[in-house]
């Protein structure tokens, strides 16, 4: 009863902290509501549409206009200039006015007619990966049904129906399935992890940073003794407010893509409020235990924050963690956002069992356990160091 | 003659102070750990950390579960293109899908093909056969990966299934056959559609940055905090003019970031073999303008920095919207304009694309004319700025130190009056 009272009065005496310097303010509610507002409205169409391609039509026939009228008509595709030379239409590749272009030489169409075989190129630059491979896709699509349409056409000559000229022309069909984000949805697919990425850096970071700043104001002792010189109960205490506020912010983050903008979930509300809780608990726990190791605010900070931008990289994510080189992959398995995002797409995206993350999510327990280690550590820091600059 | 002279005086005297200024900031930087960490360590670092994760640059062998009800030639010599690819490796056999299944939950493979039982049959009676291709969607790469490796698959067997139901004589005529309009893929600009090599670039440059911006708040903050009065700018006879303060200060950051930059654009990439088409007079170019104007926007911001703490939460998740608003990933024409517009505050913004445009497009100096021209509108505006700022800093620094004075005055005056008091 005595312990509830003290980290009851430790936790008030915490939010008092909290309204007094505003930074807490603005790095627990306003830097994140604004960030997960900057990514889920900066994809907010999805997936690109209307990127901007080249051609450099130098046939100029019917033929050819039409199958730039049938490549502009792609959801993804916009034809927005014509050039005269492909060395112009590079240029304008580097200058960034368009990603791609589609070349037809001369004499396109007097080939087509005489079965000579001619040849056409498309450029596409990778440089912006996402919009390489999209125009690429486009691309391609539009070449394949220039052979097509030749095809169709000497076969319709002959007499078959619409069925067997179909079958001629593609005799295998491939039926695909995307599970879980059909239109592959850039904003379903990013917002979901570098949202909480960036909330668990805004954690990674304060933890330290009030532990810190009670022996840089030199209250550490004041708020020791009220915690009985145990380290559990000033922590427990201290961390408490900040774990609700953390846990509101992360749950109303997920309220507003599950449910208002209707990312896919099928794993259910209760992986979703586990997986919140563990996001939290483990990056505060993380963070007690950087201070507790070096028991000095600015290295324990750089450690978080270095930690936190890495695990952008190193969550395999974006780049995928089995293609990494093999002493990284292994290393992954340090940052609690690495087991955020397989427990995320294994149970919330995919809606595969709990089980089938019990690595993870053990992982992310393990993160939470940390600070058992170093509370000594941090008792002897508060009430014997002094704050070195 | 005299008021030349003494304008001569005064330049000099400016000049020593600067000087000054800039050696004394040069120390600081050297004997404060915080400010060499993110000055020094950092920027060594962290761009060789990077390169390391993503060093492998494309994905491979994405292992995938096949589902094989037909057990046909014509799925087995599916499945054996499949595995051969270098894109994709056949990982599993299964004998339904939802056994294939389990093995995405417990991340074993990636992606499921299924040929259904009448695959060969409706093959064999010319209709068309379709197979079903189930992709895990959490990762964009694997996912591409098995999509682009099973549609080429399918092409190839597609056209061989044409050659045998055609009446040709020679090779040419099933080349006019299956592909009567050749075509070729050029990928123009980072040919292998490597990862690191669109990501790097910019996380480089980015790097620059958030360093340069990290070391000069802490060090303002560090000022701040070993002022008697919490004031940015000292009192000394030294620290009386702004431009002395900005410029000496600035030159200090610009000798050190001379050096990075020069090691980030130049060193790093050819460590790890990334493309690098720009030359040294295009880099040049580019990263005296964008040094500069990072150097006073990380000044002109540091005023509000009271703890030096504080810069840390202030500066380090900046990055990865900053990275996202530059369009390295999402591309620039899709980004909604309120985020294109606040793009244009930040020097990464223009940083990295005219980075990237010199060094994986093999631009010029002239092809990002723009970037470089709106990178030297912001070094001047924040210059100013920066100016205003000391100003400001400057004036309250006087303002404390008189009210100090002041201070003092009226408790001498008190203590004399107090002492007058008892003596009568």
């Amino acid at each position: 009863m005595r312990v509830l009272k003290q980290i009851y009065s430790i936790a008030i005496r915490e939010c008092g902290i909290l309204m007094k310097n505003p930074i807490y303010g603005f790095c627990m509610v306003i830097f994140p509501l604004f960030v997960v507002f900057f990514f889920t409205s900066l994809m907010n169409k999805g997936l690109p549409t209307d990127m901007p391609v080249g051609v450099v039509d130098l046939d100029n026939t019917a033929t050819t206009r039409s199958m730039i009228r049938h490549l502009d008509a792609f959801q993804t595709t916009k034809v927005v200039a014509k050039y005269d030379n492909v060395n112009e239409a590079r240029q304008a590749i580097q200058e960034n006015k368009i990603y791609a272009f589609l070349y037809i030489p001369r004499g396109t169409t007097d080939g087509l007619m005489t079965s000579s075989r001619p040849k056409i190129s498309f450029y596409y630059s990778n440089v912006t990966l996402v919009a390489g491979s999209m125009l690429f896709r486009d691309l391609k699509t539009i070449s394949s049904l220039g052979s097509a349409s030749v095809g169709k056409t000497k076969l319709s000559a002959l007499g078959k129906t619409d069925d067997e000229i179909k079958t001629y022309l593609q005799p295998i069909a491939i039926d695909l399935h995307m599970i879980g984000n059909p239109w592959s949805n850039y904003n379903v697919y990013l917002s979901t992890v570098m949202v909480p990425g960036i909330l668990m850096l805004f954690i990674f970071l304060l933890t330290p940073y009030s532990i810190g700043t009670e022996l840089k104001f030199k209250h550490s002792k004041e708020w020791f003794a009220m915690a009985g010189n145990n380290p559990w109960i000033a922590i427990t205490g201290k961390l408490l407010p900040q774990f609700m506020i953390f846990l509101t912010i992360f749950y109303l983050f997920e309220i507003y893509i599950y449910y208002i903008l209707g990312f896919p979930h099928p794993g259910g509300v209760f992986t979703m409020l586990l997986l919140g809780f563990l996001a939290v608990v483990s990056a505060q726990g993380f963070g007690v235990f950087a201070f507790g190791l070096m028991p000095s605010l600015r290295m324990s900070m750089s450690i978080c924050s270095l930690w936190a931008v890495v695990s952008f990289s190193t969550s395999g994510a974006t780049y995928p963690a089995f293609s990494m080189n093999p002493i990284i992959q292994e290393l992954t398995n340090l940052f609690p956002l690495r087991h955020y995002y397989m427990i995320y797409q294994i149970n919330i995206f995919n809606g595969y069992p709990l089980m089938d993350a019990w690595f993870s999510i053990s992982a992310l327990i393990l993160f939470a356990l940390l600070p058992i280690f170093v509370m000594g550590n941090i008792k002897r820091a508060m009430l014997l160091y002094v704050y070195i600059p | 003659m005299e008021k030349n002279e003494g304008l001569l005086n005064k330049i000099l005297n400016g000049l020593r102070d600067m000087c000054y200024i800039w050696a004394k900031e040069m120390r600081s930087t050297v004997t404060d750990e915080g400010v060499l960490i993110f000055f020094i360590l950092v920027p060594l670092g962290y761009p060789l950390l990077y390169s390391w994760i993503y060093n492998n640059e494309v994905v491979r062998e994405v292992p995938v579960a096949i589902v094989d009800q037909s057990h046909s030639q014509t799925s087995r010599e599916f499945t054996r293109e499949v595995d051969a690819s270098p894109d994709t490796k056949v990982a599993y056999y299964c004998n339904s899908i939802d056994e294939a299944k389990d093995l995405i939950g417990k991340q074993k493979v990636h992606g499921i093909l299924y040929f259904p039982k009448d695959f060969s049959t409706k093959l064999f009676r010319s209709e068309q056969a379709h197979l079903s291709l189930y992709c895990d969607m959490s990762l964009m790469l694997t996912y591409k990966a098995i999509y682009q490796t099973i549609q080429a698959v399918a092409g190839k067997i597609n056209s061989n299934i044409q050659i045998a139901q055609s009446k040709d004589y020679t090779n040419r005529d099933d080349e006019i056959t299956t592909k009567p309009l050749d075509f070729a893929e050029v990928p123009i600009f980072n040919s292998t559609g490597g990862y690191g090599n669109a990501i790097i670039p910019g996380v480089l440059i980015l790097i620059l940055q958030q360093t340069l911006m990290l070391g000069i708040g802490l060090g303002a903050g560090t000022a701040r905090e070993s002022n008697r009065y919490k004031d940015l700018v000292p009192i000394s006879r030294h620290y009386i003019g702004i431009f002395r303060i900005v410029l000496g200060k600035s030159m200090c950051y610009f000798m050190i970031y001379s050096v990075m930059a020069a090691y980030i654009t130049m060193c790093v990439p050819r460590f790890f073999n990334y493309t690098m088409l720009a030359s040294g007079i295009d880099l040049l170019g580019l990263m005296v303008p964008f040094i500069s104007s990072v150097i006073f926007f990380g000044m002109a911001l540091s005023c509000l920095v009271r703890y030096r703490e504080n810069v840390m939460l202030l500066v380090i998740f900046t990055s990865v919207p900053l990275l996202f608003i530059s369009g390295i990933s999402w591309p620039l024409a899709d980004m909604p304009g309120v985020w294109q517009a606040i793009a244009y505050i930040f020097p990464s913004t223009f940083g990295i694309r005219g980075f990237l445009r010199i060094s994986s497009m093999g631009g010029t100096l002239s092809d990002i004319q723009p970037e470089v021209t709106a990178l030297w509108i912001q070094t001047v505006v924040y210059l100013f700025l920066t100016c205003a700022v000391y100003r400001f800093q400057i004036n309250n620094t006087r303002k404390h130190a008189y009210d100090k004075i002041e201070n003092l005055k009226k408790k001498a005056i008190e203590a004399k009056n107090k002492n007058k008091k008892t003596e009568e």
